[in-house]
This record gives structure tokens, sequence and C-alpha cells, in this order.
């Protein structure tokens, strides 16, 4: 068991899936479905074996050595969580999409989609790493451009572009790493061997903000999530800006704790606008997918705001976030999609008293909606107190801004769902019939159980988040 | 020494007396297969990768080719390169440089309609400055001192300094450096493509690979004089040749200009010469150049013989009428965007690296940004093969099964310079 055939099988497999199979051929939903199950199984045994220090090697393949050009793989405990945590994802998006249209080539890209974030997650060659970094968008390209709403095209391909323009940046840094240091590999450079680090820095740092995506680099997402089908917008929210927290996290934090110390005031005050900015948005936003897709960038702010810690606290208070922002965000875009699906409009105005039509539906939105504004009991209350307490800790008390922000949360979370779920019931619900696929239904409930439990429970996770940061030299923030 | 040249030149002779029968195309491809195998044994350790992807490449084309006139000259082109590749001392360099104008040339004018002389006279004006300026050059380089029997250096007296950068002139108006790059947009739209395929596929990075060889130990040398100079004018290329190539409505004319901001990417290599990544950065860029833009033409050629499809308009939805040719072209056009898994990304990679190693971060930034720039218009192409709804089935004009394994030859050639990297790297 070495990794590589998670990252390279799973390419082929989609090739050929897509080019032998066509149309609402089944087979490419059982191979993917196969094919994630291998993955979470995967991911779960790599805990077992990882050393208390250090890296779990997995091999070096493909060397080239003048150019220290080597496909490394190894894992520690941040990327083993990040791999689980994408696996259960990919199995929940599959089940979600169970009865997409066109499914042969839907499912092939998710495949390939799978392989190359693998690849993304295990891969600590700085090139490899960029490869697979930016194979990641061409199945999102396709997967936003065929299956997308109204303008989906435009949607598609200004997230190409932009996210494309921004990894010109990373590739940049990640080229005068390798010249100043002679390294290859960013488990080994240390912040000491840079020339240049504060350049490297910035060009990394405008790189992971767009991915994240932080404020002023955001203007992709809303287009991206409002456009893709519901079950990509989840594959969005939570994979992709999950790769660029992990992203920002080894390569910025870890990798240079000096740098990222003398400018935690930028990453804290453009975290503290991300969450303020998106809040506001979503507020304002009468377009339920739109509301959902600037309450995700505004959890991200979250996250933001507990990276720039810089400790140890910080970091496992973000890396909870992360979690929980997947399992949130990914109900309340399934459902914004079925209600879209059933009513045919984005339009708040045009829903209302679902929860008498489809109650089973409309509790799990609750639910993940109280998640989002972070009700104790949930992932959210968690994921947010921790950031808060972490917060104060490094910056002192006026950090209870951030709590200011959950509350802008509970001004449009309990607003959407006065409009949406409860309220009168509107004409168009009233003839409309919510009737939801078994197997969809069930992703949705699994979702839901995961926000309950882990927020019930928080150190199921943090016995393993803990850890994650402890091997690292972490200078912590102060202003 | 040569023993693959004199092969594909002698049965580039006799494949005259084979034209109109069916023996002469298995008998071009023999001729390529014997000079593998020639060159696999005989040829100079440096460009011998090159050289067998040179007729790897070659291979495909004749494959592809239906022309009768056309395979002889693809065999002779291939003679040329290898001469051209080979070549050590300078005088050989300008000879085989020259043939290789002139075999291009003699390509271009078969001409059967008016916008295909059009291009063939633009190119035959071009070819003929270029020479006139290569000969400048040499007379200048010959007149301080210099030897023509011997590698290229400067170091008698500033004549051959000045006659050096006076054949570098030459060599970008081959290369299609602004502003030396009228020509090559209208040449390589309005020729066939399938030689269009030959000149901005083959023939430049052949060139490129050779002067690269010749003129690195000279602008070693220069780099003071040099470097300001080639950085400028391959800025100018690689940002004009893709402003250029947006919204281009004609494919043909799209994949020029995009030919033309990969030259200036390719020049970049030339102000990296200090840097012992160049070499490697030129030879793995035009590796996987001449594998996508030769393929991405041969495409346009199928896609203008059998579906008579020009523009981008007529494009759209074409993943549901013919979904391999789609999957294909789009492979080649998303490596030559440099998405990676594909060698168009490493390529331009290493090459790129070669130029932060010589200490011009910001030369690369501005390069980065344009190739990023470029994703624009090969991400819209597949937007209309794939996004796009297919208003009418195309009918379906010739048999295309030997062209669809020469793409499937080439995209090999893609995905496998994609992954691995160990062999430009010689290990």
């Amino acid at each position: 068991m070495s990794g590589i055939e998670l990252i390279f099988t799973p390419i082929a497999v989609s090739a050929f899936l897509a080019l032998f199979f066509r149309g609402d051929n089944a087979l490419s939903k059982y191979v993917a479905l196969a094919i994630f199950t291998y993955m979470l199984n995967f991911s779960i045994a790599l805990f077992a074996q990882l050393p208390s220090e250090g890296y779990l090697q997995l091999g070096t393949f493909l060397n080239v050595e003048k150019f220290n050009f080597a496909l490394t793989l190894q894992v520690d405990m941040l990327s083993s969580i990040m791999l689980t945590l994408t696996s259960i994802l990919l199995i929940l998006v599959a089940l979600s999409s169970w009865s997409m249209k066109k499914q042969s080539l839907y499912f092939s890209l998710l495949i390939m989609f799978s392989g190359a974030i693998f690849g993304v997650f295990m891969s600590t060659n700085f090139l490899w790493f960029f490869i697979f970094w930016e194979l990641t968008l061409v199945p999102m390209y396709f997967l936003v451009g065929i299956w997308g709403a109204e303008r989906r095209v435009y949607a598609a391909v200004k997230f190409f572009l932009y996210t494309h323009v921004a990894s010109m940046f990373i590739l940049l840094a990640f080229f005068l790493i390798y010249k100043e240091s002679g390294v290859f590999d960013m488990t080994l450079v240390k912040e000491g061997m840079l020339l240049s680090p504060v350049l490297i820095w910035w060009l990394l740092f405008i790189g992971f903000a767009v991915k994240m995506p932080i404020f002023p680099f955001h203007t992709w997402l809303p287009d991206a999530h409002v456009q893709a089908p519901a079950p990509v917008s989840v594959l969005l929210a939570g994979v992709l800006l999950k790769m660029g927290a992990y992203a920002m996290i080894r390569m910025v934090i870890i990798m240079l704790p000096e740098t990222s110390q003398k400018y935690a005031w930028v990453i804290l005050t453009l975290g503290l606008i991300t969450m303020f900015y998106s809040a506001f948005m979503a507020i304002y936003e009468t377009h339920l997918k739109k509301m959902v897709a600037y309450s995700s960038i505004s959890h991200m702010g979250l996250v933001v705001v507990a990276i720039s810690t810089l400790s140890y606290s910080g970091l496992s208070a973000a890396l909870y976030e992360m979690i929980g922002h997947a399992f949130i965000i990914a109900p309340l875009f399934l459902i914004a999609g079925f209600f879209h699906s059933k009513t045919g409009s984005w339009q708040m105005e045009d829903m209302g008293g679902i929860m008498q039509k489809a109650p089973y539906v409309s509790a799990i939105f609750v639910l993940a909606g109280l998640g989002a504004l972070g009700l104790p009991g949930t992932m959210g209350f968690v994921g947010e107190l921790s950031i808060l307490i972490s917060s104060i800790k490094s910056f002192g008390l006026w950090m209870v801004i951030v709590a200011l922000g959950s509350m802008l949360g509970a001004g449009y979370i309990i607003w959407t769902l006065r409009r949406v779920v409860y309220g009168e019931m509107s004409e168009v619900v009233k003839s409309t019939k919510f009737s939801m696929n078994t197997i969809e239904f069930i992703a949705l409930a699994v979702f839901a159980l995961f926000i309950i439990l882990f927020g019930l429970f928080p150190n199921l996770l943090f016995e393993y988040i803990n850890p994650a940061f402890s091997q690292f030299n972490l200078l912590g923030g102060a202003l | 020494m040569i023993t693959a040249f004199y092969i594909l030149f002698a049965f580039g002779l006799f494949s005259i007396v084979l034209h109109r029968t069916f023996l002469l195309k298995p008998f071009a491809l023999l001729g390529l297969g014997l000079s593998f195998v020639y060159t696999l044994s005989g040829a100079s350790e440096n460009v011998k990768l090159f050289e067998l992807i040179v007729e790897i490449v070659l291979f495909a084309v004749v494959l592809h080719e239906s022309d009768e006139i056309s395979i002889t000259q693809t065999l002779f082109i291939g003679a040329a390169s290898i001469l051209l590749l080979e070549s050590k001392s300078l005088l050989s360099f300008v000879i085989a440089f020259e043939s290789l104008s002139l075999i291009s040339v003699i390509l271009v004018s078969q001409i059967k309609t008016k916008d295909q002389a059009e291009g063939a006279v633009k190119m035959f004006i071009a070819s003929a400055l270029a020479t006139g300026i290569l000969f400048l050059g040499l007379s200048f380089y010959v007149m301080g001192g210099g030897v023509l029997l011997e590698p290229l250096k400067a170091e008698n007296s500033m004549f051959e300094t000045i006659g050096v950068f006076i054949m570098l002139i030459a060599l970008f108006y081959k290369l299609t450096i602004v502003p030396f790059h009228g020509w090559a947009a209208d040449t390589y739209a309005k020729v066939s493509h399938s030689h269009a395929a030959l000149l901005s596929g083959v023939a430049k990075t052949v060139v490129v690979i050779a002067s690269f060889n010749i003129f690195a130990p000279f602008l070693a040398e220069n780099l003071d004089f040099a470097n300001p100079l080639i950085i400028t004018v391959a800025l100018i290329t690689m940002t004009l040749g893709n402003f250029l190539a947006l919204f281009r409505e004609n494919l043909a004319q799209m994949l020029s200009y995009s030919s033309i901001a990969h030259a200036g990417y390719m020049i970049l290599a030339f102000v990296a010469v200090q840097s012992e990544y160049a070499k490697d950065g030129i030879l793995y860029m035009s590796i996987a150049y001449i594998f996508m833009q030769s393929a991405a033409f041969l495409v346009l050629d199928i896609l203008r013989k059998s579906y008579k499809i020009r523009n981008l308009k007529e494009l759209s939805g074409f993943s549901k009428q013919s979904p391999l040719l789609a999957a294909l072209f789009s492979i080649q056009l998303l490596s030559l965007a440099g998405i990676p898994l594909l060698a168009g990304f490493l390529g331009k990679a290493v090459l790129f690296y070669a130029v932060v190693d010589a200490g011009l971060w910001w030369v690369v930034l501005i390069a980065l940004l344009n190739s990023a720039l470029s994703v624009a218009y090969y991400a819209w192409v597949i937007k209309s093969i794939y996004f796009d709804a297919l208003d009418t089935q195309k009918v379906y004009f010739a048999n295309i099964r030997s062209s669809v394994m020469a793409q499937i030859i080439l995209v090999a050639g893609t995905l496998y310079f994609g992954i691995f990297a160990g062999l430009v790297f010689g290990t």
C-alpha cells in the first residue's frame, strides 16, 4: 500500500470510463463509489501507522535527480485528516448525485478529481504538489461547465482562469524556494535557507488566498458556487477551499513561521474583512444559493482568523472549523439545490412553508442552518467558540468581535429559515411535490448525523486534530 | 555518423518513383523507421533524444498525410532537420539551416487556393530576407576573423560580435519573434494545415534547438549586452502573440498566434544560458511543443478535410459528434495551455525554472501570467467543443482512421512527457 495507486488509478480509470461508456451508463457510478470507499479505507488505515514525529513515508517515484523532481508521497496527521475528510465527502457527493444526468461522464470526472486531490494531500514535492493542485481544475471546469445552471460557461471559465492565474504566483514561489534552498520538498525547507522569504511569502499567500478564498480575491467563488450543480458546490466548498486552507497552513504558516508572524496582522485583517463582508452580503442576498455561498466564504474568513493566530490552539481550531464547515455547508448546498430543482426558482420569496411539504429535508436544512450560526450542540458552536478563545488568547480581548460575526450569521440564517422553510406557503410551493431520492436523502442524513455527533463530542475529532500540529515549531502570533 | 540523414534523403529521392502507387506511404514510414533505428545507435548524444522525437512526429505526420508530394517533402524535412541538429560548425549550421528553409518554401508552394498563395509568398519573402540577413551576419563574422569550420565563438574582434547578432536576427525571423513575426501568422494560418504542422511544430523546434546549441556559448559570454535585448523581444513576443490569439474566430489563426507566443517562451532559454537547466529547459519545451503543436494542426487538418470546420463557431458541440477526436484535440490544447500531467506543463516549468535559476524571476512572473492568459483562448475552444450544443450534425467526408492513429501517437508523446521527465534529463 503505497498510495500512488490512489492517484494514478483513478485518473486512468476515469479516462477509460469517459472514452468507452456514454450517456447514462451506470457503471462509472459504482466504480466511483468503490474507488471512494477504498480511499476512505486507505485514509483511515493511515492513522494507525502514523509515527508520533515526522512523516509516514509512502514512497518515492519517478525520480529525476538533476531537478530533484520526484513524486514523494508522505503523510502526517494533518494530511491524513484531510484525506479522510475528502474521501467521506466524495462518497457522500457521489451518493447525492445518484440520479445525475449524463452519469457516465459526470462520475468519471469525479473519479479523476479524486485522484488529483489525493495527489495534492499526499505529495510533498513542490512540483508534483503543483501538478495535482492544477489538475483538480480540469474536472472542476468540466463539472461546472457541463452540469451547471444558466450562466455555467461564464462561471466555469472565470473559475478556471482566476484560480489558474493565482497558481502562477505559487509556481514562481516554488521556483524561488528551490533556487534559494536547493530543496524541492516542502517538508525539508526551513525558513533560514531562504534569501528572500518576504517575496516568497507574498507570492504564496496571494496564490493560496485566491483558493481559500480571502477578500478581495473571492469574486470567483460566488459565481462558481451558484452556477455549479449542488453536489459540485459541495466539492468546491468542502474540498477545493480546504485545499487552499491546507496549503496555507502547511506552506505559509508552518514553512515560513517568522515571516508569517511579521505579517500576521495582514492575515488577521483580511480574515476579519472576509468574514464581515460576506456575512453582510449574505444578509443582503435573496438568492438562496448565493446566500449559502456567502455564508461559506464567511466561515472561511473565520478559518483565516484562526490561522492568523499562528498558535497550536488556533490552528487546531482552524482545522476543526474546516471539517465543521464542510459538513455544515454541504447539506445547505444540497438542499438549496433540491429546493431549486423542485420550485424552479432561486429566490427566497418564491419559497416559504416548505417545512409542511417536505418535513424531513427541511429539518436537516434547519439543523445545518443552526450549525452555521453556531448553535451549541452542533459542530458550528465548537468551531466558533474555539476560534474565539484562541484568537482572544493571541490578540487580546478585542477579538470578541469575532462573536459579532456569529451574530450576523444568526441574522441571515434565521431570516432565511423564516423565508424559506417556515412562514406562509407560497403559490409555487403549494403546487409542487417535494419527493427526494432515498439515496440522496441518506447522504443528507449522514451529514446531519456528523454535525450533531462531532458537535456533542468534539473530542472525537480533537483527539486527532491536536497532535497534528504538535510536531511543528510555531511562534504564536502577537501583533 | 549521420546515417539517418542519408537514409531519409535517399528514401525521399526514391519515393518520387512510387508516387501514384499505394506503396508510397508504407515506404516513407519504413524510411522513418529505419532512420529511427540508426539514430538510436549513431547520433550525437546531446541531440539524440530530440532527433528520435522528430522522427516519431514525422512518422505521425506521414501517417496522417494523404497528399503524395507532401509525404516526399516530409522525408526531406526530416533529413534537413537531422543535418541541422547534428551540425557543429558554423558552416554546416548555415548550410543545413538554408536547406531546411528551402524545403519549407517548396513545401508550402503547393498552391491550390488564393489563400495558400498568399501564405506561400509571405513565407518565401520572409525566408529570402532571413537568408540575406544571415549571410550579412556571416560576412561580418568572417571579416572579423571568425572561422567558418569551427564552432561559433567571438573573441577576435568587434565585427565578429556584430556579425553574430545579425545572424541572431535572421534566426529570429525563422522563429517568428516580434518584430519579425508578421509573415508567420498568415503563413501558418493560410497554407495547408498539415504543412503548418510541419512548419510551426517541427521546423521551429528544430531551429530553436540547433541554434541554442550553436549560440549558447557565445551568449553566455555576452550576457550584459544580449540579455536586455532578448528579454525585451521575448516578453513582447509572448504578450503580443497571446493578445492577438484572443478573440480569433478562425482556429488556424488562433494556433498561429499561439505559436508566436510559444516562440517567445522558447527564446527565454537564450537569456538563461548560464543556468545548467537552460539546456534541459529548451529541450523539454521543444519536445512538448513538437508533439502538441503538430497534433493540434493535424487535428485542424482533419476538421477541415472531413468535417469542413474552420471556425470556432462551427466547432460547437463537437464532442457529441466525434468524442474521441474531441478528447484528443482537447488534451493537446490543454497541453498548449500548460495544464499539468501533460508535456506542455513540464516543458514550461523546466524552462521557466532555468530562467529563475539565472536570477530573472520577474521575467518568469510575466511569462507565467502570459501562460495563464493563454488559458483563456484554449479553454474557450474546449468550451465550444464540450459545453455548447450541437446545432447540426456535420457531414462526414473522408476516412480518418490513419489520421486518428497519428493523433494517438502524438497524444502518447504528450502524456508520456507530462509524467516521466527522466528521459529528458538523461537519467
